[in-house]
């Protein structure tokens, strides 16, 4: 049976009990949103006691499914106010799953401030369980996580993290929840939302998760899983987007950033344009070609974390050869480069190093240094000052701690009104005034702004084929399957980067289900995984009602009405009422 | 007989198709041509082969998807902007949504059983 662990850090004290029934066939991100919809006041301060911040892999998290080592992490968001998942790939995922725990929920708060700590999570061989230690960290608190991690490491073996930078000891609304990639570099974030801050308002710096002799995940039915692994494997190896040496193992997801400049939707000099002249020399083909020229060899990207086939990341050299960060992902090159006017992939490549060195997400941090730019600190373009800046916001000086607290609040303390925010959270790098299908995402996610809420999969399955389509003046049915279809991938522990397979090869999606059905006993079908979304929506939208999000927050930033986005010179004209129909 | 000029992006190995002036991951160039001249014309121009073209814009609108050749027989004006990627370029459903996209390759999505709403059209099963 399945286990949850508390760390209740107003004690320090460690409690194992049984999951509950009615969480059986959770995982993921509808765990999370379910045990935060279930125990946390959505009226509390969310880095008040009464927050809790939930860990929970996917439900095949663990097994041999392809791709499927991501971590939900849920809270209460301190940067939109409402519910927030956030999602990362790491071996910290599988080896809390190989515990048996299919959720770790930290609450409380300890009453003396300024002293940090740890758990340390191993598994008892004599007790056959999960057990808790915890030791002081406060020698690892204010320092740059390339040294810690390297620290940890020597000192624990072959160990898992989940952490926080400097960001999350400030209480950052813009910090993240670090974990270790395949390397053990501090690199791979539970970015979005702010949910560093609640970790670190509960004075946890680090979970280290040892799993050795940890039995691993069961299966309810070995030869179902088995066959489900199967189909999606093949489409993954089979499909031109997720195939080795494919669109994103050869280019990574920066491979977006010239589609998306020649579309007029990559948003430019905080989001004034959505072409930016400087876009080839930053896109995911300069990184290719870059690398080759410096390492004298072609590079092709890798994995984040165990089992992935897919394989995205990629790695940036420096001139000399030697690696300077990894990962420079579309969104991170986008938000600190076109974004910012920036058109180098070293002055990126450094920043996205120092976000990862502090704890923050590069997304809220790009948009917030566009919006700084904007209002004058410093000059569109400026990667020297911007460099400084992103140091000042990791030793947390008064500059500093304005533009740590996300794009909302650089904006009121800048005087700047073209804030790409939706209920506080930054936009990703989909212009919404070009791309119109995002915006309605973007506005009627229950994340904020995010554009990993609405993927799509198998249109034909979710009922969407023949009713409505694309070109539909009504767009909200469309829009509401996809965020109900992500919900789901969400929870699986799979990337949501099996969608690009799973939406065009049905086997593929129908694996993805008996890889589900394998591992928990269930005789899911296909169209269980509308509802299966819906439920997970519908607990995540009554959070936010309650905490008083309302549909009045289910829409874009004023000046995208009015003001006309070059090239194109289109505005964002969807009615509020398709808005509104998304979740009526 | 006159002429117009076409500015032309080439991206990842279409580069080299651009002969020195490629910049190793892309290529800007201004391609002269006949007036009345169609894609097929620039594809000729550029000797660049069908299997190696990948998603097409002109003037910011989405002309071709791999496997979806809806754009040959577009006639350029002068001054139009062409953005030629290359094959292993993507672009998924969900971030084209609602963008701004040719006449001919919305009339392509609409005569296509699923409408349009698939991630590549390829080598993936329908």
């Amino acid at each position: 049976m399945g286990k949850m662990l508390r760390l209740n850090m107003t004690d320090r004290s460690a409690t194992l009990q049984d999951l509950p029934d009615a969480y059986k066939y959770l995982g993921g991100r509808g765990l999370t949103s379910t045990l935060v919809y279930d125990e946390v006041d959505p009226q509390c301060h969310a880095l008040g006691p009464n927050n809790k911040l939930v860990f929970a892999p996917g439900i095949v998290t663990g097994t041999p499914a392809p791709t499927s080592a991501r971590i939900s992490v849920g809270a209460k968001s301190p940067l939109t106010g409402g519910i927030k998942e956030a999602n990362a790939g790491t071996a910290f995922s599988p080896a809390q799953a190989a515990m048996g725990l299919k959720a770790i929920v930290v609450e409380g708060q300890p009453a003396d401030k300024g002293k940090w700590w740890m758990a340390y999570v191993s598994w008892d061989l004599n007790k056959k369980q999960p057990t808790v230690e915890f030791m002081p960290a406060d020698e690892y608190a204010g320092r740059d996580l390339y040294e810690v991690f390297p620290e940890l490491f020597k000192r624990f073996g072959k160990v898992s993290i989940a952490g926080i930078g400097t960001a999350g000891e400030f209480l950052y609304s813009n910090s993240g929840v670090v974990f270790e990639d395949m390397e053990g570099r501090p690199a791979r974030y539970a970015g979005r939302g702010g949910l560093g801050a609640v970790m670190g308002s509960k004075g946890l710096k680090f979970i280290i998760m040892d799993r050795k002799g940890a039995p691993g995940v069961a299966f309810a039915d070995k030869a179902v899983f088995e066959q489900g692994r199967k189909k999606l494997t093949a489409a993954l190896m089979e499909h031109a987007i997720t195939k080795p040496k494919g669109a994103l193992n050869s280019y990574g997801t920066a491979v977006l950033i010239n589609i998306l400049n020649e579309a007029g939707g990559l948003p430019t000099r905080n989001f004034s344009s959505g072409r930016f002249e400087g876009a080839a020399k930053i896109a995911g083909e300069a990184v290719f070609e870059g690398n080759k020229e410096r390492l004298g060899k072609e590079l092709y990207n890798h994995a984040c974390s165990p089992g992935c086939i897919i394989q995205c990341s990629n790695t940036w050299y420096r001139p000399d050869g030697t690696e300077h960060v990894s990962c420079q992902e579309y969104e991170s090159i986008w938000s600190l480069g076109a974004n910012c006017g920036i058109d180098s992939l070293d002055v990126t490549g450094e920043l996205i190093k120092l976000c990862n060195a502090y704890g923050v997400d590069t997304i809220e941090m790009g948009c917030t240094l566009g919006v700084a730019m904007e209002g004058g600190l410093l000059a569109f373009g400026d990667g020297k000052r911007a460099i400084e800046l992103m140091h000042e916001v990791g030793k947390g000086t008064p500059i500093g701690r304005i533009l740590g607290n996300g794009t909302d609040m650089a904006a009121r303390a800048l005087g700047v009104t073209r804030v790409p925010t939706v209920k506080g959270q930054s936009m990703p790098a989909y212009e919404p005034r070009a791309v119109k299908g995002i915006g309605i995402t973007y506005a009627t996610s229950t994340m904020g702004a995010d554009h990993t809420s609405g993927y799509t999969i198998a249109p034909e399955i979710l009922g969407v084929s023949g009713k409505v389509d694309q070109f539909d003046k009504d767009k909200a049915d469309l829009a509401r399957n996809f965020l109900e279809a992500t919900a789901y991938i969400d929870s699986t522990g799979h990337c949501l980067f099996i969608a690009f397979a799973i939406l065009d090869i049905a086997s593929g999606f129908e694996g993805s289900v008996e890889e589900c059905n394998g591992v928990l006993g269930t005789q899911w079908t296909m169209n269980d995984v509308g509802r299966i979304g819906k439920e997970i929506l519908a607990r995540e939208v009554a959070f936010n009602r309650a905490a008083g999000i309302s549909k009045a927050h289910d829409r874009m930033p004023e000046f995208m009405k009015y003001e006309k986005l070059p090239p194109h010179n289109v505005t964002w004209d969807i009615p509020d009422e398709t808005l509104d129909a998304v979740f009526p | 007989m006159s002429t117009m000029n076409i500015e032309v992006w080439l991206y990842g190995p279409l580069a080299r198709y651009a002969g020195e002036q490629s910049q190793g991951s892309y290529a800007q160039l201004n391609v002269e041509l006949p007036e009345s001249s169609t894609m097929q014309d620039l594809l000729d121009y550029l000797h660049l082969p069908s299997e190696e073209k990948g998603i097409t814009f002109i003037n910011g609108d989405l002309a071709a998807l791999p496997g979806l050749d809806a754009d040959r027989k577009i006639v350029l004006h002068d001054g139009d902007r062409v953005g030629i990627s290359h094959s292993r370029s993507m672009w998924p459903m969900q971030y084209r949504f609602g963008a701004s996209m040719t006449e001919e390759i919305k009339e392509t999505f609409r005569q296509r059983e699923d409408r349009g709403v698939h991630h590549a059209y390829n080598d993936s099963k329908e």
